[in-house]
């Protein structure tokens, strides 16, 4: 298991370089730079020769390769350099936004576990009843409905029925983690349902799937409890699929929630990439793509180790 | 001895989009204490869904158990309740099943499969459990059994899997073991010693055993009695013997005519039974095996022949020309 696990830790790294390459050069094809757009306001008053100092200012006159290099000389040393755009260290851009992000994510996942797993056993275990009508219903309306969209739903209910307001500015959980939580909650539960119904239907059809295999069978036959057959022979074998479906959901949420972030005013990763991107704000935007990639690695190694402890097949190879 | 399990007149059925199929259909047969049983018969004839039924484990809501009685020690198991049935299940009736590698749970070791049927049944401590655990890997023959109980089944070949299936049919000390096919999964010299492997088991510990098969050359071996099914129905039965010395149903004459024996002189060829069996759903109105029959006459097509006794009662089939099966043995005629 050890050779196997390392083996996949290593590979992350050249998955990463690749992320790198793509994403550096693929930014420069967008025409217009940062430059340009800065200045963009004061075309014609402002000469060719400025543009061009600015332009060397941030070496964005040298050669593609040589750029990468200095790029890559300073991410080796986790030093993503400063926003073309503010001029601030990434690093501080980033910091805030992504423990925001990465909590609405947390958040959004277990809202989705605590749902999905019971909604999905229960309605596998009561196939073609009312219950499992209903938990279908339940999770294709989660399918269907926007997150942005039961965000707003959430937020007009809470003013005109309860006359409430979730706070609207960003408290960090470790300064008030209550004033944290009334406001994160929502978005979280916005997102975490639709995230749900995915997960749900996942491990519905896990479960009919391994609920019809002949080890199952062959448990009713030794006389086990029918509470122990689901616990102990079922649901391990049918989380395996449901996890895969988690963790690229979870990966996904960290930089992907723009419009949600927009309707509850929270100032996460996806609304600073897409400002990243309309500034070209090549740094910015490489030092993002670079991290939420970056998640999706992590996450998909954890995956591997879940994987591998679950299942002796993978751990044994 | 006396009678440990008797099936009388059970049907089961499933219901499917093309109709209700008569899986079984109104079977009556029993086991002594002790005695080794055969089920004999083609795919889909009823063998396995006949032992699934003892179980109670016919998978619901398609297939049904509609009619009939299983009495087991006394019981009828068919009005034990769910509870009572699970404590039949395991501890005094244990199930070997046909496909080793499916049949046990990959994700589990083989210890922990082993013990939990113990822990349950016989309220053992994990302690206590893992040394009987131990005892019975060495009982079928599963070596370093200490090591083997903390492996998966991953990393058991198919032999060592089925031994192991038995061992945990046979961890609660069951009076009767319903085997399932136990060896078609497996190569021609691995199903000799699993099945070596119950005959003894069963005469040392003194359990019963069904088993299930289309392997006449098993059931020779191995079998006291012998049950043969055809469409749900059984149409013969008499001892192993007595069966391969006399067939009296056309039937079963197409299956001993079919296997190759080495006690004969060498045939060129060997001799299938025509045809397929019948669709389930739409049985005839007489017996169910006249298209394939070489001896049938009109009274076949219209009447359908119950089990009669022949000489002796041990020995019934269902079929209204006994004797010219009997005298002229199979005759070369076509087909239809």
């Amino acid at each position: 298991m050890w050779r196997y696990l390392f083996k996949r830790f290593l590979l992350m790294f050249p998955t990463l370089l690749g992320v790198a390459v793509v994403v550096f050069l693929l930014i420069r094809i967008i025409p217009g730079d940062v430059v340009e757009l800065r200045m963009a306001g004061d075309r014609g008053a402002v000469s060719e020769e400025i543009l061009q100092q600015e332009r060397t200012r941030f070496g964005l006159d040298r050669p593609v390769w040589e750029q990468f290099l200095t790029w890559m000389a300073g991410v080796v040393r986790l030093d993503f350099g400063t926003s073309m755009w503010t001029g601030a260290p990434i690093w501080e851009e980033i910091r805030l936004r992504f423990a925001l992000s990465l909590q609405v994510a947390v958040m959004a996942t277990t809202v989705a576990v605590l749902l999905a797993i019971p909604l999905g056993v229960i309605a596998a275990l009561k196939q073609d009843t009312w219950v499992d009508y209903a938990v279908r219903i339940f999770s294709i309306a989660g399918l269907a409905t926007p997150s942005f969209w039961l965000g707003i739903v959430f937020i007009l209910v809470l003013l005109v029925v309860f006359k409430w307001l979730p706070p609207m500015v960003y408290t960090p959980f470790w300064v008030d983690p209550w004033q944290n939580l009334q406001q994160l909650i929502w978005p979280a539960l916005a997102v975490g349902y639709r995230y749900s119904a995915v997960a749900t239907r996942m491990t519905r059809s896990a479960m009919l799937e391994v609920l019809r295999e002949d080890y199952i069978r062959t448990a009713r036959a030794k006389g086990l409890w029918q509470k122990l057959i689901l616990w102990r022979h079922a649901i391990k074998n049918a989380m395996l699929p449901v996890m895969a479906v988690v963790a690229v959901e979870f990966a996904f949420l960290i930089g992907g929630l723009v419009v949600t972030e927009q309707v509850f005013n929270l100032n996460g990763l996806g609304l600073l990439f897409v400002q990243a991107v309309a500034h070209r704000d090549y740094t910015l935007i490489q030092a993002l793509v670079m991290l939420v990639s970056g998640v999706f690695i992590v996450v998909n190694f954890a995956l591997d180790i879940m994987y591998a402890w679950l299942d002796p097949r993978i751990r044994y190879r | 001895m006396g009678t440990l399990l008797s099936v009388e007149g059970l049907v089961t059925q499933f219901i499917t989009s093309s109709g209700v199929v008569r899986a079984v259909d109104g079977v009556t047969w029993d086991v002594e204490e002790g005695e080794t049983v055969a089920l004999v018969g083609e795919s889909g004839c009823g063998k396995s869904v006949s032992a699934l039924s003892i179980m109670r484990l016919v998978a619901e809501p398609a297939g049904r158990i509609v009619a009939g009685r299983i009495l087991f020690k006394g019981r009828d198991l068919l009005q034990l309740s769910e509870e009572g049935m699970r404590r039949v299940r395991g501890r005094e009736i244990g199930m070997v099943f046909q496909e080793p590698m499916t049949s046990l749970n990959p994700v589990l070791t083989i210890g922990r499969q082993l013990t939990e049927g113990l822990e349950i049944h016989l309220g053992m401590s994990p302690t206590d459990a893992r040394a009987r655990a131990v005892e019975l890997l060495g009982l079928v023959g599963i070596p370093d059994a200490a090591r083997r109980l903390r492996q998966y089944p991953h990393q058991f070949s198919g032999g060592m899997r089925q031994r192991m299936v038995i061992a945990m049919a046979l961890a609660c000390e069951p009076s009767l073991v319903l085997a399932d096919e136990p060896t078609t999964a497996l190569d021609v010299t691995i199903q000799a010693q699993i099945l070596e492997l119950m005959k003894s088991l069963s005469r040392r510990l003194g359990v019963a055993m069904l088993i299930i098969t289309h392997n006449l050359g098993v059931v020779a071996r191995y079998a006291d009695r012998v049950n043969v099914m055809y469409a749900g129905r059984i149409i013969e039965r008499a001892s192993a013997r007595e069966l391969y010395a006399h067939p009296r149903h056309p039937y079963t004459l197409g299956l001993l005519r079919s296997v190759p024996r080495l006690d004969e002189p060498i045939r060129a060829r060997l001799d299938p039974i025509e045809g397929q069996p019948p669709d389930l759903t739409r049985l005839p109105r007489g017996c169910a095996f006249v298209p394939r029959c070489a001896f049938r006459t009109d009274r076949c097509i219209v009447e359908r022949p119950d089990l009669r006794p022949l000489n002796g009662a041990e020995h019934v089939a269902a079929c209204w020309e006994v004797e010219r099966v009997a005298v002229g043995g199979c005759p070369k005629v076509a087909m239809a």
